[in-house]
């Protein structure tokens, strides 16, 4: 088992051995609502990029509003990180019925080191995991030890950091000195019963080594600044940045952090948010904001991208540029409101009546969610019309240590308004070259027009004309072309050559990404292609890619291979490239990929011995 | 800022050269001419003004002025009038649409857009039916009217529409019928001028689809100006009792006025922009707030 692991260091079992210092851990931890079970995951991610470290933390809960179970990855590295890791190596559970709930989420395995409460008063050697022999299990009395020091129970959490800092060697300072921040106007007693509460657990972890050492090693840049934010949060700033001026929504998980990062911040760049009455409203003021001639998004999940589709029509017909995000959670209906799924993409691709081409795009990670969004508003201005980006719960709401991005790096587009002579007799939709008109807007001299939903002359009149109709679904569909021939819009890594491949977008492209490292340490010779524009689908770009390739996979989070599908809408896949797809809540591992590539070597390796085999 | 301009504009300076598509005699042709008339009253140029409506017969409406028009999706004139109008305050924004387009399928846009005060005008022509999809229930057909979706008769009760936004606390509120051009004229001035969401209800003919009683000359019949009521404006529940008759007679002039008009959603935002924009990080910055120090 290697999957947490591409360095390929942590070396097996044995207990006594001398072992390399880790440079990655995968750390588990669920508990009642109550527990504090995330505050903890967000004190020791931070403790880590204090440190240095790289680190990604995911959070999940059940659907209750409070209590409940609730739990947290964090994966901490002294490499930057591709995703949240498959396989914990460290697992905590406060009590056995919470852990259990989260499932694949919190996959233990031979190299998992199990802590639990003491207090759940059930044998090391009879914890509840059917089948699974852990590298380690060890019970603690935390519970006990957060009385006996604290005075409380709730610092629960804070034995656990101690645990963690003594046995993994992660935050012995760092993690304090937050928590010292995070509870100063909570004075200076709750700060010293913390305090307390963390030595305990750092002293009962220093008195009872672990078999197999687990310290994490030091970090290769202590003490440099980073960044630690959400894919939402992300998104929202990445749309400041980029000049937009309106944020029109209604709440709905998991993309309402997007909105309050407006609240927070967009009055201070001169702009407005709106938290509208419906879905369907907040898309519609954001189409009215762009017709005034500002930049304007709106953002959601399945549920209202459904409710939002005649809108988004509107808005490419009118030829609009507006900015939808859609953070996807398990579909269809409510379905799993809290997990990860990329099931939208048929709906962000085809969503429409008539014939409608509407780019989606879609990050792969925090940090490229920052490009993504400036890419989407830029290709909504330039091409004057409706983008989805395509994010997902898991994106959106997990955190990462990010080093600091130069924003001078990027360009930003604006629509193409009309000057000079375009305002003589000015048509707003005018056939150009390109097909994209400059676009006035209300407060412009001579720019006056109709804009509409119906049918509509260059000059913006209503009509019925069939000729005119298929004049414009022409301009409208054919000024998307110079998009598919953007090659930027895409990542080749591995060798260009090789026979073996892989196919990922959105949160799996970071699984891939690991995966395709563990693959080529194998001596696989395989390559990955990631593509941030899903649609319309570049044909070219996948035919150079695949190109050299025999075998290989489509990766998705969908149950019916919605990406698999969509590319064979469009191009002939080779033969060997199959699908690889399960539904959402469903974590795919990279270990699990490279699994598969070994496979689809053996057979491409058998098919060439037969065909080495004298014919007869 | 005000809706006054400083120019001199003739009624004619506001009508485009789309020939409008609705029946000879439709009660809309006299909307929209009462409509350039108050535009000239308030003498902005076409430019600084959107008119947006949703989808009907009515909604073709902005198509026939000079204004920035969008001809939108039924029942959303509403919510793109609101972001246009937060995009940039200093636009005159009309919406304007059939009963269908506001009171049914977009009718639960109308309470947000009062509760928000957001300084828009809303022109309803009422007539009773869907015009444009040839004659069915409206939500203002009278109980037990027959049309071809209800060819036994209407089982439901109409939509009060006067009610409707006095109940949810509009500043303005008038309504107006072809039988006055002038006085549906200024009416509509009166709400453009009003600071805040204004709604004006016009009893609008279908000449195709309505019925006797609801053409220009039964209209005449059954109206009176509140003026000649002695009705004060400045009065809700006085409002609010009057447009109890709505259906049976037809109330001319402004039912409600705000004496007291509270600050426009647009005034609120401003205030707001003004406060926070002070000392802000810069755009090119935003990521530092990021940084965990």
């Amino acid at each position: 088992m290697r999957e947490n692991d591409p360095e390929g260091r942590a070396g097996g079992a044995g207990s006594g051995t001398y072992l390399p210092m880790r440079t990655n851990l995968v750390f588990g931890m669920a508990g009642s609502g109550g527990d504090g079970i995330v505050s903890a995951g967000d004190s020791l991610l931070q403790a880590a990029a204090a440190e240095g470290y790289h680190g990604v933390m995911t959070k999940s809960f059940g659907s209750q509003i409070r209590g409940g179970e609730s739990s947290c990855r964090v994966r901490i590295s002294t490499d930057p990180i591709l995703n949240p890791g498959g396989n914990l190596d460290v697992a905590v559970a406060l009590n056995w019925e919470d852990f259990l709930k989260f499932g694949a989420e919190l996959p233990v395995s031979g190299t998992t080191v199990v802590i639990y409460e003491a207090a759940t008063n059930i044998p090391e050697n009879q914890i509840p995991l059917v089948g699974i022999m852990p590298l380690q299990v060890i019970a603690v009395p935390i519970a006990a030890m957060a009385k006996a020091t604290a005075g409380t129970e709730r610092a629960k959490n804070t034995v656990v950091l101690g645990l963690i800092a003594g046995w993994f060697g992660i935050g012995a300072v760092a993690v304090m000195k937050g928590l010292r921040k995070k509870l100063a106007k909570k004075g200076e007693e709750l700060v010293e019963a913390n305090q307390r509460a963390f030595d305990a657990g750092r002293t009962f972890a220093m008195e009872h080594p672990l078999k197999v050492s687990m310290q994490l090693a030091p970090s290769p840049s202590k003490g440099a600044q980073k960044l630690i934010t959400d894919g939402n949060d992300m998104c929202a700033a990445a749309a400041i940045f980029s000049g937009c001026q309106f944020f029109g929504g209604y709440p709905i998980t998991p993309s309402t952090e997007i909105m309050q990062f407006f609240t927070d911040h967009v009055w201070k760049y001169g702009g407005t948010v709106l938290q509208a009455e419906d879905e369907i409203a907040g898309i519609g003021a954001a189409i009215g904001a762009s017709f005034a001639g500002k930049k304007a998004m709106t953002a959601t999940s399945g549920p209202g991208l459904s409710l939002k589709t005649e809108m988004m029509g509107l808005a490419s017909i009118a030829e609009l540029p507006l900015v939808i995000i859609n953070v996807q959670r398990g579909g269809p209906s409510t379905g799993l409101p809290t997990k990860n799924e990329q099931s939208d993409l048929f709906a962000a691709c085809f969503s429409a009546h008539g014939d409608v081409i509407r780019p989606v795009l879609a990050p792969t990670s925090v940090a490229d969610t920052f490009s993504t969004t400036i890419e989407a508003f830029n290709v909504a201005e330039y091409y004057q019309t409706p983008v989805i980006v395509l994010s997902d719960q898991e994106i959106s709401q997990r955190k990462e240590t990010l080093d600091p991005i130069d924003t001078s790096q990027f360009t930003i587009v604006d629509r193409l308004r009309p000057a000079g002579s375009d305002l003589q007799d000015y048509k707003r939709f005018k056939q150009t070259a390109n097909h994209i008109s400059p676009i006035s807007h209300p407060g412009m001299p001579g720019g006056t027009y109709l804009a509409s939903g119906i049918e509509h002359t260059e000059g913006g009149a209503p009509t019925n004309s069939g000729t005119v109709h298929a004049r414009m679904n022409t301009k409208r569909t054919k000024k998307f072309d110079s998009l598919k021939e953007r090659k930027d819009l895409f990542e080749v890594t591995g060798n260009p050559d090789a026979p073996l491949a892989l196919v990922a977008w959105g949160s799996l492209a970071g699984i891939c990404r690991e995966a395709l490292a563990l693959a080529k340490a194998d001596g696989l010779n395989v390559k990955l292609l990631v593509p941030y524009l899903l649609y319309p689908v570049a044909e070219g770009t996948y035919r150079d890619f695949f190109a050299s390739v025999q075998k290989g996979f489509i990766i998705e989070q969908t149950h019916l291979a919605q990406f698999h599908k969509v590319l064979r809408m469009h191009l002939d896949l080779p033969k060997g490239v199959k699908s690889m797809a399960r539904s959402g809540a469903n974590p795919f591992l990279p270990g699990e990929i490279v699994a598969a590539l070994h496979r689809l070597i053996s057979e491409l390796q058998r098919s060439h011995e037969h065909n080495l085999q004298p014919q007869e | 800022m005000s809706p006054t301009g400083t120019c001199d504009y003739q009624p004619k300076d506001y009508k485009s050269d789309l020939k409008p598509i609705w029946c000879p005699g439709c009660g809309d042709f006299s909307v929209v001419a009462a409509i350039y008339r108050a535009l000239a009253g308030i003498g902005r140029p076409p430019h600084e003004i959107a008119f947006v409506s949703g989808i009907g017969c009515s909604s073709r409406i902005p198509g026939y002025t000079t204004a920035y028009g969008f001809n939108s999706v039924h029942g959303r004139c509403l919510p793109i009038a609101q972001g246009i109008k937060l995009a940039n305050p200093d636009l005159l924004v009309l919406a304007a649409g059939g009963d269908g387009d506001g009171f049914s399928i977009g009718g639960g846009h109308i309470p947000h857009l009062i509760r928000r005060n957001m300084d828009i005008t809303y022109i309803v022509m009422d007539n009773q039916i869907y015009g444009l999809t040839k004659g069915q229930l409206s939500p203002t057909s009278p109980k037990g009217r027959n049309t071809c979706t209800s060819r036994l008769g209407s089982l439901e009760a109409p939509v009060n529409p006067l009610l409707y936004v006095l109940a949810y606390g509009a500043g303005f509120v008038a309504q107006a019928a072809p039988t006055d051009l002038a006085g549906m004229a200024d009416v509509i001035e009166q709400a453009i001028r009003y600071p805040g969401f204004a709604f004006v209800n016009i009893q609008s003919p279908c000449v195709t689809y309505g019925e006797e009683g609801q053409q220009i000359k039964g209209l005449k019949a059954i109206s009176e100006t509140l003026e000649s009521l002695g009705h004060n404006p400045a009065d809700r529940l006085a409002a609010m009792d009057l447009a109890q008759s709505y259906g049976s007679k037809l109330h001319l002039g402004v039912f409600y006025r705000n004496p007291e008009p509270p600050p426009t959603y647009g005034d609120l935002v401003k205030e707001r922009q003004d406060l926070l924009s002070q000392g802000a990080l810069p755009k090119e910055r935003i990521l530092e707030l990021f940084v965990k120090k």
